[in-house]
């Protein structure tokens, strides 16, 4: 799994975004270090969408001025078990790293 | 039709809408809306945070998405749609690959006729149809009045002002007149072409001057200071790009002039200038009809029709017309022509012209397509089983088409690649070549080279050969009959009318190709001669120059014989030169002017004939030297007896062994009728005539220039120490003669020579070219055609091997099947050959037996390609094992 698609799988398991809320939230989750471009965010969405990781849902308003063609996203079960397990791995990949003694923490 | 929420967005929506293009158009369905939506609200909150326009933000946004798009695009090409294409590119890649000889022959024969169709649409198209290469070309006309003869005349002064106070569909228009001045002083003066003209003629090119200033209207006001205009090409090569030339004097005429400007390289309007004079405004008010004649420019209105502009010139000359002639009588026929500069350069005819060469080329592109398609019918015959194969496996009718589509697209690819270069490299060498022999004569606007309409008419010849080769290919495979393939092991969907077909077809391209060769080859042989014609005498030091004394200062015959004899008695007097002959050629012993007659001994039947020369000086300048009695000197005038010298070829055919000094000949051919004149002397040969002309020959008779009527004289000097030298002597003498008597263009022999070297030379290329192309297309059409022919046999020589026949004997089978049609193609062509051959041994230097022995070349040449043609397809029908061959059985 990518980056990007990793970042989107994890904005999307706190519940249903559009896609600029999708990078407002990367961007938030990284205090700004991660910029994402609306190019490569729909690119790495189609790869989800069509790995059924993700599925879009029927445009709907969350604010009175809300543009009612923005389409949101929700994660699918397999799409929140395909991020568990990369968190797994990215969690053993950080352990392995501590007992390295690459980053400080742990035994 | 673009949603109309766009017309309300603000313009980096609009950029990242287009960027968005970059996407392939499925993506940009289903996410471009999102997309957009999520950028404006970006950029938004952007511009609320920073209170501006977050450039870096949106350029960083469009960057991404084009190159994501870009990303987006490449990984498409990859599903499996497009990987059908890909791997059908690369089948018929390999295929070419495979059999590199057909695929080069191919290539070759398709780009010589899509080269040749490109060049002659495009230099035709400089030539005639393009837009002057000024700002907004298309709208700047001439304006001529036409003859009754339907001839193009200027317009008379009187009706120029008329026309140009009245025309409403024509501005700016202006009149002019071109002139030959003398520039400079003494030794350093020359001829220019130049332009007298309105001022406005800058206006309407729309073109500054490169130095200084163009022509003002101020400049043809009256008591204006003389002024002048330069082109750029006389500045470089008469005053060797000297900045200094700006606003120095300079005698044009005798009168001093300031140069003012120098124009743009290239600018040459209206045609080809050396400078630009301003018309005197007087010159166009006059109010006298019949005394002098204008040319006129002008710029049509925008929207207004060469026609419409024409048909207003027309009623308007008509009524002025009416207005002067008190009888009221206005020829029918008086009409204006508003036309471009090059259509008025090159007539009515040039649409004929144009059609007429194109069609030619087309007709040669049709021949090369008929070869290629031949080319690749052979090759699909070859691979006909295979095909079958395919389609009884379950490849359908379209897969096996585009199968078929990609290989004859991929070869008019390649073949437009190499044509459309050819052409390119074709039209810049017709433009070196025309600006360096043609430099005084050139429209300024034929400067051939690649641009938007060759590309886009080698793109058409590439089109139309793609759907012709694309749609053969394509027919024969949806043709192929997989049952009758599959049970056969051979080609044999053709039928008898099929294979009868085929062999009237190699007849006659046997007949085509031989009588072009046969052309090729004549039409070369003469070239070559005339590059290696000895022109009798040495070159090296040796000027030439015409001599024609103004009619208005030297109105009579003896003014102009003192003229020519001072022009002589003061060039051998110089120093620099030692020697000097004033020659004119009086007539050529073809027709009646070169005929003589002898009254001993009396010729009969029809008078002999010789070149007849008018000569003052020493010919010992042309290497012509006294071989009996004496030569020709300045006393031989018109108060002393009329006399002749001959050359010796010419007083041995008509006095054999003796001397020829003291007998009397009469000159019939040239008026000279009455009088009988003695032959004074026998002098060498040198050969006088058309290199390429049956009538080039060394009999020559010598008159007295001063016992002649002539106005013009051609000089030949021979310099002794530097050209310069030789060329300001003359110079000198003519000065001292006559103020305005003025050398015009002083040629050296030896690029006279050279000229006409390089222009036999460029011919025997272009023949050799065209005899390349001929074979080319003869083995490439004679080997499709015979390998479809002899494919058609394929299972009958099968049961003929079965039945006891040796290799050899079907190879000698196939063999005289192939030397039959040779033999028919012959046969048509050896009487068109034989035509052919006697009309050039009639008209040109070309012995009987030369021709025959370049004809029995040619058909040798014939013999070994189609033999060759018929063998190759041969061994492959050889080789198909008998069991296939017989499968059916």
């Amino acid at each position: 799994m990518r980056p990007i698609e990793f970042e989107i799988l994890l904005s999307l398991a706190g519940g249903e975004r559009h896609g600029y809320a999708i990078i407002q939230d990367i961007e938030a989750r990284s205090n700004g270090r991660l910029t994402v471009e609306t190019g490569t965010l729909y690119r790495a969405l189609q790869r989800l969408v069509e790995g059924d990781l993700v599925r879009p849902t029927e445009p709907r308003r969350t604010l009175p001025n809300d543009d009612e063609r923005r389409r949101f996203y929700a994660i699918t079960p397999e799409g929140r078990r395909a991020a568990a397990t990369e968190a797994g791995r990215m969690a053993s990949l950080v352990d392995a790293a501590r007992a390295a003694r690459l980053i400080p923490g742990g035994a | 039709m673009r949603p109309s929420f766009l017309a309300r967005e603000p313009w980096y929506c609009r950029a990242y809408h287009q960027a968005l293009r970059a996407f392939p158009a499925e993506f940009r369905e289903r996410w471009g809306q999102d997309m957009r939506l999520a950028f404006a609200d970006r950029v938004r909150d952007a511009r609320s945070t920073r209170h501006g326009t977050p450039w870096r933000l949106i350029g960083s946004e469009v960057v991404t998405l084009v190159a994501a798009g870009v990303r987006e695009r490449f990984q498409a090409s990859n599903r499996p749609s497009d990987m059908i294409h890909a791997q059908d590119i690369r089948y018929a890649v390999r295929l070419l690959a495979r059999s590199p000889g057909f695929s080069l022959l191919t290539v070759l024969v398709l780009a010589g006729g899509l080269g040749l169709s490109t060049f002659t649409f495009s230099f035709l198209h400089t030539a005639m149809m393009r837009p002057l290469p000024l700002s907004e070309g298309d709208r700047i006309v001439r304006l001529t009045r036409m003859r009754e003869d339907g001839r193009r005349a200027p317009v008379d002064v009187v009706d120029v002002a008329m026309l140009r106070a009245s025309m409403r569909t024509v501005r700016e228009l202006g009149a002019y007149t071109e002139r030959e001045v003398i520039a400079g002083r003494e030794a350093n003066r020359r001829v220019m072409s130049a332009t007298v003209t309105d001022p406005v003629l800058f206006k309407v090119a729309r073109t500054p001057a490169l130095l200084g200033r163009a022509l003002l209207p101020s400049d043809a006001e009256p008591g204006a200071e003389p002024v002048v205009v330069l082109s750029h090409r006389t500045w470089q090569v008469a005053f060797g790009a000297d900045r200094a030339m700006l606003d120095a004097p300079l005698f044009i005429n005798g009168v001093s002039t300031r140069v003012v400007g120098v124009m743009p390289e290239g600018f040459g309007f209206p045609v080809a200038q050396d400078a630009w004079l301003p018309l005197p405004t007087t010159a166009t008010t006059a109010t006298l009809a019949g005394t002098e004649f204008l040319s006129l420019f002008g710029r049509l209105v925008p929207r207004a029709t060469h026609a419409q502009a024409a048909s207003e010139a027309t009623t308007l000359l008509k009524g002025a017309l009416v207005a002067r002639d008190t009888s009221g009588q206005v020829a029918p026929r008086t009409a204006m022509a508003v036309e471009s500069f090059p259509a008025a350069q090159i007539g009515d005819e040039r649409t004929l012209v144009f059609t007429f060469l194109n069609v030619l080329a087309a007709l040669i592109l049709l021949l090369a397509l008929v070869n290629a398609t031949t080319l690749l019918t052979a090759r699909a015959n070859e691979r006909v089983r295979e095909t079958a194969v395919r389609m009884a496996l379950g490849a359908s009718t379209g897969r096996l088409v585009m199968q078929g589509m990609w290989e004859g697209l991929l070869l008019c690819l390649i073949a437009g690649l190499v044509g459309t270069a050819a052409a390119a490299w074709g039209l810049d060498a017709i433009t070196r070549w025309t600006q360096a022999n043609m430099p005084d004569n050139l429209a300024f606007w034929w400067v051939w080279r690649m641009d938007r309409v060759t590309l886009l008419s080698a793109g058409a010849f590439v089109t139309v050969a793609i759907a012709v080769l694309g749609s053969v290919v394509s027919v024969r495979a949806i043709r192929t009959n997989v049952r009758e393939v599959m049970q056969d092991g051979s080609a044999r969907s053709g039928s008898r009318r099929e294979g009868r077909i085929a062999r009237t077809l190699v007849a006659m391209q046997v007949t085509a190709v031989t009588v072009l060769m046969f052309v090729g080859v004549l039409s070369g042989v003469m070239a070559r001669r005339a590059v290696r014609i000895d022109p009798g005498y040495d070159p090296m030091n040796l000027l030439q120059v015409d001599l024609s004394p103004p009619v208005d200062r030297f109105p009579t015959n003896d003014a102009r014989m003192a003229a020519f004899r001072d022009v002589e008695a003061g060039l051998v007097d110089h120093d620099a030169l030692d020697g000097v002959l004033l020659r004119a050629r009086l007539a050529e012993p073809r027709g009646d002017g070169g005929k003589f007659a002898l009254r001993e001994p009396r010729a009969r039947g029809a008078l002999p004939t010789a070149n007849v020369l008018a000569t003052l000086g020493a010919v010992s300048t042309l290497g012509i030297e006294l071989v009996d009695g004496r030569n020709l000197n300045a006393s031989d005038d018109r108060t002393h007896a009329p006399v002749v010298a001959i050359s010796r070829s010419l007083a041995i055919r008509h006095w054999g062994g003796q001397s020829p000094v003291g007998a009397q000949l009469r000159l019939a051919g040239v008026g000279d009728t009455l009088q009988w004149r003695t032959i004074v002397g026998v002098v060498s040969d040198i050969p006088y005539g058309d290199p390429l002309s049956r009538d080039r020959t060394t009999d020559a008779i010598y008159v007295p220039l001063l016992q002649t009527d002539e106005s013009s004289v051609d000089v030949f000097v021979r310099h002794t120490a530097s050209e310069l030298a030789g060329r300001q002597a003359l110079h000198d003498v003519f000065g001292a003669v006559d103020p305005l008597l003025v050398p015009g263009y002083v040629f050296r022999a030896s690029e006279v020579i050279t000229k006409a070297g390089m222009i036999t030379t460029g011919m025997t290329r272009l023949f050799g070219a065209c005899f390349a192309f001929a074979l080319l297309l003869a083995v490439a059409g004679t080997y499709g055609l015979m390998s479809r022919s002899i494919g058609l046999r394929t299972r009958e020589i099968g049961v003929r091997r079965a039945l006891g026949a040796t290799d050899a004997m079907a190879t000698r089978m196939l063999l005289a099947q192939g030397a039959r049609q040779l033999g028919v193609g012959t046969l048509v062509a050896a009487p068109i050959l034989a035509v052919i051959g006697a009309a050039s041994t009639h008209f040109f230097p070309l012995g009987r037996a030369m021709t025959a022995a370049m004809g029995v070349l040619v058909s040798a040449a014939i013999v070994a390609v189609v033999l060759g043609a018929t063998w190759l397809p041969t061994r492959k029908v050889l080789r198909v094992a008998l069991r296939d061959a017989l499968w059916r059985e």
